[in-house]
């Protein structure tokens, strides 16, 4: 069943298509990657989602309901964690969260338990009375999702919800993703780490110019890439590489050097077998090699490739 | 009750009682400071002590000091004293100059010449009041209807009425008034932020995605920030009733009126010019509107009407609507000036929350 349907949504800006007759549908129970460099369109869909902003052209279904005719009941069923932290300081943990699910019509004994189960969901059960400005930046992110969650909503919409967190918030906050999901949520989820997106999503859509340019599985995504593979060779050191003489080598087509993990990244012509070459191009260029291995491409390969952008370059 | 919520939303972000005492202790200082510093411009009385002044008769015969001298003897001036100089004209200015004396009265021939010393004003008024009255009857036996002086009792001829009630205000009286309803102008520059720190917040994603239309966010913001202020003027009025015994008038009911209208006029106002001018422009806009209604409108000093520039644009300062309003009904009990400018306030109120909600509902977003 399809908890959200987007039927050639449009929304335009004068002349300027920031979503173009755009297609998707999200099945329930999924979490459901949406990839995009900065301008891709990928904001203004979720803000069409929930109701943010007006759409021009097309239709967005919610559990089978058109949303521009349900507004209530589509809003009522969807939780946005946005980008930006969107949470009051001036008031505590508890009262953000019973503040918030109470604009959907929670009152008394219930609100307060939803709130408080919110809270404990989230890790914050010790914090209630706490005030935002005296949290860390991953507690007030994870207030953040509290107050979405609050009113146990179909469909939750994160937005980049582990933006400058530590890793510790994170890993709570990518399990608590995957929780939700096991309650029953269905989680549309964008970042700009694609190993997140890789770890978590079911399905991936890829978002360019306002159009879905890609979707389906990561092993689906990653077959589109059929004609180049990877090979990652790590190295004692890779400071000072010089990365011409490889990128000279034939059906090599891009050299990326990590100085801080000492490795090399090349991505090659896949019917071509030219690994050799490039283990002498380095040797001759005295760099010691420790383990090299071969693999399909990456998301991020499949997303560079896509859009012709990295996506944390974006 | 969803704009109840949002209005109770509103209430709890004040709750940093730091904030609070800040913002109750400016309006109380300000009323102190100048309630003390501008008394003397608000002070009926004015003590005046002994006033000596100095004559001399330079007439030919004499005739007229005479009648001068009687005159001084059956009119009874109390404190004014008038000593008979013999000396030059020249001495006796001298005389005056130096402040021994506050005038000096050369009687001649044609009649009077006072030199008055210029820091003795409201004694040099007192002399020449003494001598225009001497003048007009030395002229009636001049005229040869000679008056029955002792039948003359000073002021008997004269009725004095007075336009302004007998209660003024002090200059703390004032000021209680004039400093109340300048802090309320001055909440349009909070009521500017109202919608726009929900914007800086992200919060106003948050309320949009939710069940509840604009409206209600719209209304609750103002019902929460309207009932914030009109709980903060209470308590200024209560301090400066009962710690600088201000006057607040019998009719609380009307005066409340005049202060509520005020407060939805200030909100409206902030709210209106945030949408009008976008972004931080605005904030100055609102700013310098608050500066010159204060000045305009008697928050520092009061306004006379004496046709100079100041009082000519008065008139239009908001402020003055609601100061002149609430004297008049405090020191006068005219509840009609009051019903006209909470009217007032209350008419551009609608006016302005009336374009807020139609720029707000043509915006995407709050």
């Amino acid at each position: 069943m399809n908890v959200l349907q987007l039927k050639k949504l449009t929304k335009k800006y004068g002349e300027f298509a920031a979503v173009d007759q755009l297609t998707l549908a999200v099945q329930e129970g999924e979490i459901f990657g949406l990839l995009g460099a900065n301008g891709a369109g990928k904001s203004t869909t979720i803000n069409m989602i929930a109701s943010l902003i007006p759409i021009t052209k097309g239709e967005i279904e919610l559990l089978g309901k058109n949303i521009a005719k349900n507004g209530k009941f589509a809003k009522s069923n969807i939780g946005i964690v946005p980008q930006e932290l969107a949470i009051y300081e001036d008031m505590t943990a508890y009262e953000n969260v019973r503040f918030f699910a109470g604009l959907y019509g929670l009152r008394g004994p219930e609100l307060k338990r939803r709130a408080e189960e919110a809270l404990a969901f989230t890790g914050l059960s010790d914090k209630h009375r706490s005030y935002p400005r005296d949290f860390s930046g991953g507690m007030k992110r994870r207030l953040n999702i509290a107050c979405a969650i609050a009113h146990r909503p179909k469909l939750i919409i994160m937005d980049e919800p582990t933006v400058g967190i530590d890793p510790h918030s994170r890993n709570y906050i990518l399990n608590s993703v995957r929780k939700l999901n096991e309650m029953g949520s269905t989680i549309i989820y964008t970042s700009h780490y694609m190993e997140e997106v890789e770890e978590l999503c079911t399905r991936i859509a890829i978002l360019d110019h306002g159009k879905v340019i890609a979707e389906g599985t990561k092993a689906q995504l990653k077959s589109i890439i059929t004609d180049q593979k990877e090979i990652r060779i790590d190295v004692r050191s890779a400071t000072g590489l010089d990365t011409r003489k490889l990128s000279e080598i034939a059906g090599v087509r891009t050299v990326t050097v990590n100085d801080e993990q000492n490795s090399v990244s090349i991505s090659t012509d896949a019917e071509v077998n030219i690994l050799n070459r490039i283990i002498q191009g380095l040797m001759a260029a005295d760099i010691e090699i420790r383990s090299v291995e071969e693999s399909q491409p990456s998301l991020e390969t499949v997303f560079l490739t896509l859009t012709g952008r990295s996506l944390r370059d974006s | 009750m969803n704009i109840w919520r949002i209005a109770v939303k509103e209430l709890m972000m004040f709750r940093d009682v730091k904030m609070l005492v800040f913002m109750l202790a400016t309006p109380v200082l300000l009323m102190l400071i100048m309630g003390s510093l501008l008394s003397s411009a608000f002070n009926g009385s004015v003590a005046v002590g002994d006033i000596r002044v100095l004559y001399s008769d330079h007439s030919e015969d004499g005739s007229i000091g005479a009648d001068w001298e009687l005159w001084l003897r059956q009119s009874g001036t109390e404190n004014m004293v008038f000593e008979k100089f013999e000396g030059s004209d020249a001495e006796a200015m001298e005389g005056v100059r130096d402040g021994s004396y506050s005038g000096y009265a050369a009687l001649n021939p044609s009649g009077f010449h006072y030199y008055g010393n210029s820091r003795s004003s409201i004694e040099n008024s007192m002399v020449s009041g003494i001598l225009s009255a001497f003048a007009d009857r030395y002229k009636l036996s001049i005229a040869g209807a000679e008056p029955e002086l002792e039948s003359m009792v000073p002021g008997s001829y004269v009725k004095e009425t007075r336009l302004k009630g007998s209660h003024m205000p002090a200059a703390m009286d004032y000021f209680a008034v004039a400093v109340t309803t300048m802090i309320i102008l001055y909440s349009a520059a909070t009521a500017g932020n109202l919608i726009d720190s929900e914007r800086t917040r992200n919060t106003a994603i948050r309320l949009l995605a939710s069940p509840i239309s604009k409206g209600e966010i719209f209304v609750g913001k103002i019902v929460g920030t309207m009932v914030l202020n009109a709980g903060f003027i209470a308590m200024i009025m209560l301090i400066s009733k009962y710690m600088y015994d201000a006057n607040w008038g019998d009719n609380l009911p009307m005066v409340w009126l005049v202060l509520l209208s005020e407060i939805a006029f200030a909100l409206s106002l902030g709210l209106g010019i945030s949408y009008i001018v976008k972004g931080k422009a605005s904030g100055i806009v609102i700013m310098t509107i608050i500066q010159l209604a204060c000045f305009f409108g008697g928050s520092y000093y009061r306004i006379e009407d004496n046709g100079d520039f100041v009082s000519m644009l008065a008139p239009y300062s908001p402020l003055t609507w609601s100061n002149e309003a609430l004297m008049d009904l405090i020191y006068g009990g005219e509840t009609g000036a009051a019903i006209t400018a909470s009217a007032l306030n209350l008419g551009v109120a609608a006016a302005m929350l009336l374009i807020s909600a139609v720029m707000m509902r043509r915006r995407e977003g709050l």
